[in-house]
């Protein structure tokens, strides 16, 4: 669903070439870029390598997200796992690749506008990425992206909030703050996927509040706020995010996060920043907008502002109006 | 006088090697006495205090048929009768493969009671078995389903050890010549063990029962073509049941499993209350395992997921030293009881009875210390291999589980009478058994392969064939079903198949409701087991649309002159066109219910 305006912004004119945007996560973190090359030369070595060298396991969550974007590595995947049955890497990289597969032929549409065919071979590709992840995360509990995909599949093969959430809990026991994970189960739990925004909020707060300063958990309060706007009709939607409490939510986030000194700028920031700037921008504070934009410089995630018809576009006016006020 | 499936689950286990003998019965030495009463095996070994016996005879609902289900129940509770009000303190049990008679008290009280229950059991007070049969049937009303209950249709069909599943049809329909014949066969002294807590057989025991023989249990028959599978089942309960051969390490996974789910569903996670597993031997060689997790109407996902996860943990070999030793040391520790071989007593002679290898407690103690967390393993993975999974939720293909048949592969031919109430429900009455057909695919039950057939007075009748399908035909509801329809199906019957029913208050004969369409109405219409199918309808109408089209198009082309030219013949097949493309979206609107 993509949503044609948000208000608030000056048109300050000519846009800024969309293009200038840097979005591609293997373009925006140098690191990540091996894994490209790994992934596109169907090396797994090489792929193998590129994990065995990080240090965090967030990183390993993003790189494994973003590998799942990389088309057609399926066959080396595939040849890797039958190589290494007792390798979780191997089976979890291919099972994220599955459920892209499988969410492309569902869409991104809401579920009234996906046919039944689509469902069909949809719930298929999530069926084989959930045997592989069912196996990995029973011989590896504390395999953070095993799990982080299986909250995704959760939600997608709609075994319900109760199964989502023993999902994360499970993960939460050796990850507590996970954010590849939070953020897919706040999916879940707002309304669109059977939750409710009590629920939503909460569980995007409750993140935050029990993450130490400078964690990555504050983005979530700000997704929670722009799912919600997505929700509402267009003047409550505009009067939403121009609200005082959402604004001073957003703020305290902030600066809890991203913009907290302890803050480290891992493979998530560019998503933090660019949340925020997005959030910031829709309820028109130029000014707070203004930090996220300038920060970024050239960089965007597309993670929230996908929700916008034309987002590089919408993204460079944006910034434009917000940095105008630097 | 209860029914119940279980009845000792301090298994003695191990592979077993054909049926025990004199050399067999030599494990026993130093620990339990054998000998015979009145050509019965005994087992004995004292203890003291009150006596407690027990006689095993190797029948159960099992070795019943669908019709004829109850008749060991019946057994039961005429051989019990003349014993009436006496404060002792006995029962009788039946079980799906062997019936016990139990009780306690001192030696003249317990030879008191094995003496009246084979008299009885010699001459049946069959005056009473219509009082006998109500009893069973207020019995069984009162009893209520439990939560796995419809496992075992599903696994075995309407037959064998599937037949826990259904009601007691044979107390409908039982004769006394039935009943006494039953006893005569199956209550014999060859068919029966003695267990008594006792340093000698006591005397004036009279154990007189007819010859016969040693029957083993059943085979089981087989009703799930594909494991793991799954069925939907109530809200609040997570079943899974799978067949495993009796080992010493598969009774030691099971009470792995059983802690592992109270672990990770009540403890860990908070989603269940009750979390367990049982093992009770089925026959000789191999023994049902039951896990079971209740849930909170919230959690029911959680609990499937959680029970999906245990049961992959196990499987992968996850299980901590410590699980297993613990669990090893409570089965060890049960041989530190005072008095042990009084305490062993039901279970030797519940092998002894079953043809079951009989294992000395030395013997069964190196088994059990030499079970490895490798072993364990092994058996998670039979468990699942042979897995039937019952789930509150929507499915559970997305755990690997097979949805269990929904349909019959084929129908029959006959008449057909469409439902009064939905126009895409029909019924088949035909020369070789009935078919509903439904918009998912036919449910039939062939009259070769029934297993019973209920019968009222007003014409309904319900057929449920040996796999476990079930066609309910109720007159008012199908159009057509005269009496001579229904005069046929009781002729293709067999008789000792027919359960007759009651008549019933005018006022819950049914009458057809408002019409429904198709995609509501599969769960509507009495129909037994669905899985998805190829849409044979849709496929052979677009087969028959291309031939259609071909022919058409040929036939235009050869054919057409100067006085019929082409669109001549095209033309004319515009009616029968249109009439296809009818028929074809039909099938296309049906196959799409059918996946509804």
């Amino acid at each position: 669903m993509s949503r044609s305006s948000g208000g608030g912004e000056g048109d300050g004119g000519r846009a800024e070439r969309a293009s200038a945007l840097v979005t591609d996560p293997f373009d925006a973190h140098p690191g990540l870029a091996p894994l490209r090359t790994a992934a596109r030369a169907g090396d797994w070595a090489a792929t193998q390598d590129f994990f065995a060298g990080l240090d965090s396991v967030d990183k390993t969550s993003v790189a494994v997200g973003a590998f799942g974007g990389i088309a057609g590595t399926e066959t080396y995947l595939e040849k890797a796992v039958a190589a290494l049955p007792g390798d979780p890497l191997a089976r979890t990289l291919l099972a994220e690749r599955y459920i892209r597969i499988g969410w492309e032929i569902r869409s991104g549409a809401r579920a009234e506008h996906v046919s039944r065919d689509q469902f069909d071979r949809f719930h298929s590709w999530l069926r084989k990425a959930e045997q592989l992840l069912i196996e990995v995360c029973a011989e590896q509990p504390a395999y953070a992206p095993a799990w982080t995909s299986r909250i995704t599949l959760a939600r997608g093969l709609q075994l319900g909030q109760s199964e989502a959430r023993r999902r994360y809990d499970r993960l939460s026991a050796h990850h507590p703050h996970h954010f590849s994970a939070q953020t897919q189960l706040l999916q879940q739990v707002c309304p669109k996927w059977g939750g409710s925004w009590e629920a939503a909020h909460g569980f995007a707060q409750e993140c935050a509040a029990s993450a130490p300063d400078g964690s990555h958990a504050g983005i979530l309060v700000a997704e929670a706020h722009i799912e919600h706007w997505l929700e509402l009709e267009d003047s409550e939607a505009t009067a939403y995010m121009h609200g005082v409490p959402v604004r001073d939510d957003l703020r305290h986030a902030a600066l809890v996060s991203v913009l907290h000194s302890a803050y480290r700028q891992d493979w998530h920031w560019i998503t933090g920043h660019s949340t925020f700037a997005l959030a910031f921008s829709l309820g028109g504070h130029l000014e707070d907008a203004a930090r996220h934009f300038a920060a970024l410089g050239s960089m965007a995630s597309e993670s929230s502002w996908q929700y916008l018809g034309n987002w590089q576009s919408r993204f460079m006016k944006f910034r434009k109006a917000a940095l105008a006020t630097l | 006088m209860t029914t119940y499936d279980a009845y000792d689950r301090t298994t003695v286990d191990d592979t077993t090697a054909g049926r025990p003998d004199g050399a067999e019965l030599a494990a026993l030495d130093g620990l339990i006495a054998h000998t015979t009463a009145q050509g019965v095996p005994v087992l004995h070994a004292p203890r003291p205090g009150e006596i407690t016996a027990g006689l095993f005879f190797r029948v159960g609902r099992a070795d019943e048929t669908l019709p004829t289900s109850g008749i060991t129940h019946l057994v039961e509770h005429l051989a019990l009768h003349r014993l009436g009000l006496s404060d002792l303190h006995y029962n009788g049990a039946t079980a799906n493969a062997y019936t016990l008679f139990h009780v306690t008290g001192s030696e003249a009280e317990v030879v008191a009671y094995l003496n009246a229950v084979c008299a009885a059991l010699r001459d049946l007070p069959l005056d009473r078995l219509e009082t006998e049969k109500e009893i069973l049937r207020t019995e069984a009303a009162g009893r209520g389903a439990g939560p796995g209950t419809p496992m075992p249709l599903w696994r075995y069909g309407a037959q064998g050890y599937g037949l826990s599943s259904y009601d007691e049809l044979g107390t409908l329909r039982l004769t006394a010549d039935e009943v006494r014949q039953w006893a005569e066969t199956r209550f014999t002294r060859d068919n029966a063990v003695l267990w008594i807590t006792s340093d000698h057989v006591p005397d004036g025991l009279d154990l007189t029962l007819p010859a016969g023989r040693r029957i083993p249990a059943p085979a089981p028959s087989s009703a799930l073509p594909v494991t793991p599978a799954y069925i939907r089942g109530e809200d609040g309960h997570v079943v899974l049941t799978s067949v495993l051969r009796r080992t010493t390490a598969a009774a030691v996974f099971t009470d792995v499993l059983g802690r592992a789910l109270y672990q990770d569903l009540r403890q860990e996670g908070g989603y269940s209350y009750t979390a367990d597993a049982d093992y009770s031997p089925r026959d000789a060689d191999f023994a049902t395992l039951t896990a079971y997790a209740d849930a909170l109407p919230r959690k029911q996902a959680a609990v499937v997921g959680g029970f999906v996860d245990t049961l992959a943990r196990l499987r992968a070999g996850r299980i901590e030293q410590a699980e297993l030793d613990a669990v090893r040391g409570k089965m060890l520790k049960m041989y530190d009881t005072p008095d042990l071989g009084a305490a062993l007593l039901p279970t030797y002679a519940l092998s002894l009875l079953l043809g079951h290898r009989l294992l000395s407690p030395e013997q069964h103690k190196a088994e059990l210390n030499a079970v490895t967390v490798a072993d364990l393993r092994e058996v998670a993975r039979e468990v699942w291999d042979g897995a039937l999974l019952q789930v509150p939720t929507q499915e559970a293909e997305w755990a690997g589980f097979t949805p269990a048949p929904q349909y019959s592969s084929t129908p029959v031919v006959g008449t057909r009478h469409p439902s009064l109430e939905d126009d895409d429900v029909t019924l088949v009455i035909g020369e070789q058994g009935v078919s509903l057909l439904l918009p998912g695919g036919p449910v039939t039950v062939r009259f070769h392969s029934c297993a019973a057939m209920t019968a009222r007075p007003d014409g309904a009748r319900e057929l449920t064939g040996l796999d476990g399908f079930r066609v309910a035909i109720e007159p008012t509801l199908f159009r057509g079903v005269t009496a001579q329809r229904i005069a046929a199906l009781d002729a293709a019957v067999p008789a000792e198949l027919v359960v007759p029913l009651p008549a019933r208050d005018p006022e819950r004969i049914p009458r057809p409701r408002e019409r429904q369409s198709g995609a509501r109405a599969a769960g509507n219409a009495d129909g037994g087991k669905a899985a998805r199918r190829w849409p044979l309808g849709l496929i052979g109408m677009v087969v028959l649309d291309v031939v259609f089209v071909l022919a058409i198009l040929t036939a235009a082309l050869d054919a057409s002159d100067a006085e019929h030219p082409a669109w001549y013949y095209l033309a004319r097949a515009i009616v029968p066109g249109a009439m296809l493309a009818y028929y074809t979206h039909r099938a296309y609107r049906r196959a799409q219910d059918a996946r509804g």
